[in-house]
């Protein structure tokens, strides 16, 4: 009797797992399903362009160090350059600033702030700038004085010194003793320094027991991402604009959230409204849409007035999370795609238009609503 | 009559290099801040990126070292039992640590 029930749960499950993979809401588990496309010549195409032969002498060209693409939740293509492997915890630079907004998404959906509060509020040392407000933050458009460059201006650039130098010990302290050049929330002005604003305030937003561990709780264990790592500050605040790692598998999962705006296993973790400020295009001044359109903390295909994106080769629902030395996490809905690219450019040869082109070329799916 | 002559008309190119001179004292003083903080960027840069790269992103040393290598050089001296590194770089040092599996890398607070 007891094996008659245990053989009918079985087969209940394996049913289960069968409709839900022809329902296209596969979820990934401990690991993700794998159901590797056969090889083409467009994929060769795609293969070739995205790792030339590898210089690590001269560190000159296209240098990718992981290329993984999903579609439907599921790994359809996988390939990684030496050292870097499946199991590698890769740096993503910005692409930090995109996953410390979905950890203050779980926050948003707990109801622990609302985007018109001021910073002030959680953040106490910007009391000298109470107007600023999360939206703003959000956006980049804090009107802080800011310098981003990072290599040509390397005296003068915000970031050098808030990561290596004046700023390392206390990074949201140094961004609020910053100066102001426009009123909050109407300049476009892309900065580490408003990102790490964000990271500082949720410690008081979650309680500073609770800060440490709240990205895994909130977000990475929920997911299922269990390589992640986090580096902090002196003062203990999460380095939000620079510093969290994964493998490429783990940051697909947040891809898979997003695409699925917010939802994950039939649980609304990041509250669809959140998602929905996130995809929306900010209305400030200063933004050249050709090159890039910011929405909350990830970077858009579409503009505010329906002028060309940064993107022409891809669909207009195609969204990003960017960082330093090409890294890359793409998300492209109406083709259920997801694609993470890692990699070490040290030269300006790599164009991510140029891969979402040659990956939609490699994959393509049939329509979506 | 000669001695009433501005200073600036007997002396234009001497007049010239003072004015070069102030220019000069008044662009070192209003980047005064980030002038100083600018040596420390290389030793800093080395040691927390080499730092991050072996003990967080777990590359071999070898790799790692050309990771960070930069125009300028630094030297760098990693102590594998205390997951340490220490690096060199236009007179100035500084210094990073494997805090843990969550935390990574940490630049070390500079000495005052």
């Amino acid at each position: 009797m007891r094996d008659r029930l245990l053989r009918f749960c079985l087969a209940c499950s394996i049913g289960i797992s069968a409709a839900s993979t022809f329902a296209a809401d596969t979820w990934p588990g401990t690991d993700w399903a794998s159901a590797p496309v056969a090889a083409t010549p467009a994929i060769k195409a795609l293969e070739d362009y995205a790792f030339p032969p590898r210089d690590d002498n001269s560190r000159k060209g296209i240098r990718s160090d992981a290329l993984l693409v999903i579609r439907d939740g599921q790994i359809i293509y996988e390939h990684y350059a030496a050292p870097t492997t499946a199991q590698t915890p890769h740096l993503t630079w910005s692409i930090s600033k995109s996953i410390m907004a979905t950890v203050l998404g779980v926050a948003f959906g707990e109801k622990r702030f609302e985007l018109l509060d001021s910073v002030a509020k959680f953040y106490p040392t910007m009391a000298s700038h109470a107007d600023i407000r999360f939206e703003d933050l959000m956006h980049w458009a804090s009107g802080l004085d800011w310098q981003e460059d990072y290599e040509y201006a390397p005296l003068n650039s915000s970031v050098v010194a808030m990561l290596y130098t004046r700023g390392h010990d206390d990074m949201a302290r140094f961004t609020a003793g910053h100066g102001v050049f426009a009123k909050p929330g109407t300049v476009f002005r892309y900065s580490s320094g408003d990102s790490n604003l964000l990271a500082a305030s949720l410690k008081k937003m979650v309680g500073e027991q609770a800060y440490g561990d709240y990205p895994w709780t909130a977000l990475f264990e929920p997911l299922g991402i269990r390589s992640a790592v986090w580096e902090r500050d002196a003062s203990g605040t999460f380095v939000g604009s620079s510093y969290a790692y994964m493998t490429a598998r783990d940051l697909a999962r947040i891809g898979l959230l997003m695409q699925r705006t917010g939802q994950w296993q039939g649980r609304q973790l990041v509250p669809k409204s959140w998602i929905y400020f996130n995809l929306t295009p900010f209305a400030g001044r200063e933004i050249k849409s050709a090159e890039e359109i910011p929405g909350g903390q990830w970077w858009l295909n579409k503009s505010q007035d329906g002028s060309r994106g940064p993107w022409p080769s891809a669909p207009a629902d195609t969204f990003a999370a960017l960082g330093h030395w090409g890294q890359a996490l793409y998300v492209i809905p109406s083709a259920g795609l997801v694609i993470v690219r890692y990699g070490d450019d040290r030269d300006a040869s790599f164009a991510h238009d140029r891969l979402l082109q040659l990956a939609l070329a490699a994959f393509p799916g049939e329509a979506r609503p | 009559m000669s001695e009433q002559r501005a200073f600036v008309v007997r002396r234009p190119v001497v007049s010239l290099l003072m004015l070069l001179v102030l220019a000069l004292a008044a662009l070192l003083w209003h980047n005064r801040l980030a002038l100083n903080a600018f040596p420390h960027i290389i030793s800093a840069y080395t040691a927390k990126e080499y730092c991050s790269c072996r003990y967080v992103m777990g590359n071999p040393a070898e790799y790692c070292r050309g990771y960070v290598k930069q125009y300028v050089p630094a030297s760098l001296v990693d102590e594998p039992e205390t997951k340490s590194v220490s690096a060199e770089g236009m007179g100035e040092s500084a210094m990073a640590v494997w805090r843990g599996p969550r935390q990574g890398c940490v630049l070390e607070p500079d000495a005052p």
